[in-house]
């Protein structure tokens, strides 16, 4: 079932789901936007730059969480409150990204108590994206700018009005007392989603892709394009797919936490006899490519980016994850 | 491991019943620890496999993963034989009996004891990594175990004397027929009546029959390199060749990324695994 709204009605319906709900929305902080509990529709930005800096896998695998605190030999661990939570305005790459997560922290033998809490409390609201940026590569890498993967809803921006495909029951329940979507307006939505696709264009081949990065495993290939790395990690900080973590204990504080950690930063891999599987930027720049380009895909057959360009954008020596596995491709050892 | 009301984060309560120096320079320590929950007794028991490990906890100094060095029917404790290397197996060797410690698991796959069932076993460890394998020769030493498996030879090295392990009762493993022991050390010393020299040359020397066994390697990285192309020269095929890796590991579920080796996680997947699982692996060990 489709909705629409007009879009001077958004607050009134975002102020509704902010009675039953924790909204989160895009707002600006600083020169970037990030998701935040949405206390005024006012703050809300939509327009802005198309992706958040922060992935919003934050609201699920926050980048610090306190597992357990302790004092002398007692602890309590964390529990989570019952909280409804409402993700708006989330991208169709992001909202991918979470389900590829979703492989990873709700399995069979082991689920993680915190991801699964926090996914069954969340409905997913996504905006698709008319105009993807330079940076954007979704469609390469199986995902799109209105792909529906993840989603409970996914709403496409018109002139006027905002455009509601419901996705999910859990969705229908958020939008059942809108009106539905006029023929013309469908129409116009279908025109929009395709147009955006104008966009993207294809970055790279991927099938054979894993074969080939299996074949180039001892190459110098990785030694050449890790070169300019400063191993600064933010390539995975803010990668949606990425989800490694350190557990730590702060002892001032008396918490076990666990962290956001990198596979770029050498002692990520350090045994405590001095041995390092990884000890240069080459292994690791190497880890990363191959955990999303073959080892996801051996894992659960998908592809383990979305293509957001989150990694490019952000890069402070201008790495481009889309030229890496091209080159790869045509890599022949000299 | 299959409550899903478990919060698998939560090390559990446990006590030391003993602590001891396992090695004449102090470099090891045993503890055996035992729970103060029956009903976490009763869970870990029940999955319990030899080959897993545990994740240790001491708040303050956080979790470190270690092998388990005993078997199920040795009694109501878990064994770890810890070597002193960084801050958490420092804080470990100060700990003494009636210490409080935290532990989850036991992780991990194990040994696949189930698939050698008949066969003829050959484990072969060196230094502290013996410690899995001192769990599995326990394992198959009790009668109800010992007539699942055929001949079972164990080859042990230490680089002297004072680092051989659980001494007294391998003393009496020479003793007994329903197991060939070889113990080596890398230099001659007085009184040693075993073998000298390094244990991939002691496989050669014992030559133990490839037909219808398994070999079971854990060791140093330099000791199983070696051990692994002398075994395959004895006609022992990548299928029939096990061992046991080690990583830096943190959450012991598969989640926390730190021991991936290709499609693998150690944590998860492993620390068990085929030479040809791992053959089969990208080489970033």
């Amino acid at each position: 079932m489709n909705y629409q709204i007009e879009k001077k009605d958004l607050p009134a319906l975002l102020q509704q789901w902010m009675q039953i709900a924790q909204v989160f929305a895009p707002v600006k902080v600083e020169n970037f936007t990030q998701f935040k509990i949405l206390s005024n529709t006012n703050e809300l930005v939509l327009n802005g730059p198309l992706n958040t800096r922060y992935p919003p896998k934050s609201l699920f695998l926050p980048q610090s969480e306190v597992l357990l605190k302790y004092q002398d030999r007692d602890f309590t661990t964390t529990t989570l409150d019952k909280q409804q939570r409402i993700i708006f305005g989330i991208r169709p790459c992001d909202a991918h990204a979470v389900t590829l997560l979703d492989t990873v922290f709700d399995d069979q033998d082991n689920p993680d108590p915190y991801w699964k809490t926090r996914r069954e409390q969340t409905t997913l609201v996504g905006l698709g994206c008319n105009e993807p940026r330079e940076t954007c590569f979704c469609t390469t890498v199986g995902s799109g700018p209105f792909d529906k993967l993840g989603l409970d809803i996914l709403i496409t921006s018109l002139d006027d009005v905002y455009t509601l495909e419901v996705i999910t029951e859990k969705g229908a329940q958020l939008v059942a007392d809108l009106p539905s979507l006029k023929d013309d307006n469908q129409q116009q939505m279908l025109e929009v989603q395709d147009r955006a696709l104008d966009y993207l264009h294809p970055a790279f081949e991927c099938e054979g892709i894993k074969e080939k990065l299996y074949n180039i495993f001892e190459s110098e290939y990785w030694q050449q394009v890790s070169q300019s790395c400063l191993g600064c990690g933010v390539c995975t900080f803010l990668c949606p797919t990425c989800f490694c973590f350190d557990i730590v204990d702060e002892t001032q504080r008396g918490e076990r936490v666990r962290n956001w950690d990198t596979c770029m930063f050498r002692i990520y891999s350090q045994e405590a006899s001095g041995h390092n599987p990884r000890p240069t930027r080459s292994e690791r720049t190497r880890q990363r490519i191959m955990h999303k380009y073959a080892y996801w895909l051996d894992q659960i057959e998908q592809i383990g980016c979305t293509g957001c360009g989150r990694c490019i954008h952000y890069c402070p020596v201008g790495i481009d994850i889309r030229e890496m596995i091209g080159n790869a491709r045509v890599w022949r050892e000299a | 491991m299959h409550n899903h009301n478990h919060n698998p984060y939560e090390p559990m309560p446990m006590h030391i019943a003993r602590a001891y120096y396992e090695s004449n320079d102090h470099s090891l320590k045993t503890l055996e620890l035992v729970f103060d929950r029956a009903a976490d007794r009763e869970q870990f028991f029940s999955s319990y496999n030899p080959g897993q490990f545990c994740q240790l906890s001491i708040f303050g100094k956080g979790e470190a993963p270690f092998g388990i060095a005993s078997a199920a029917w040795e009694g109501d404790f878990v064994r770890f034989t810890i070597q002193k290397m960084g801050t958490f197996t420092q804080a470990v060797h100060r700990m003494k009996a009636g210490d409080c410690i935290g532990m989850r698991g036991p992780l991990g796959n194990g040994f696949p004891i189930d698939l050698w069932h008949g066969k003829n076993l050959v484990i072969i460890g060196g230094g502290c990594a013996f410690s899995t394998l001192y769990a599995l020769t326990k394992h198959i030493q009790h009668p109800q175990n010992r007539p699942d498996f055929n001949e079972l030879i164990v080859i042990y090295g230490a680089r002297n004397s004072g680092l051989c392990m659980y001494k007294n009762d391998i003393l009496s493993w020479h003793e007994r027929t329903d197991l060939e022991i070889h113990q080596a050390i890398d230099i001659p010393e007085d009184d040693w009546l075993h073998h000298v020299g390094y244990v991939p040359d002691v496989v050669r020397e014992v030559a133990p029959s490839a037909e219808n066994a398994v070999a079971v390697v854990c060791g140093p990285p330099i000791m199983t390199k070696f051990t692994l192309p002398a075994l395959t020269d004895l006609n022992f095929p990548p299928e029939a060749i096990f061992t046991s890796l080690e990583k830096r590991m943190k959450c012991g579920l598969g989640k926390c990324g730190r021991c991936n080796i290709g499609s693998k996680y150690i944590c998860k997947d492993g620390p068990v695994f085929s030479l040809a699982e791992l053959e089969s692996l990208p080489a970033d060990i």
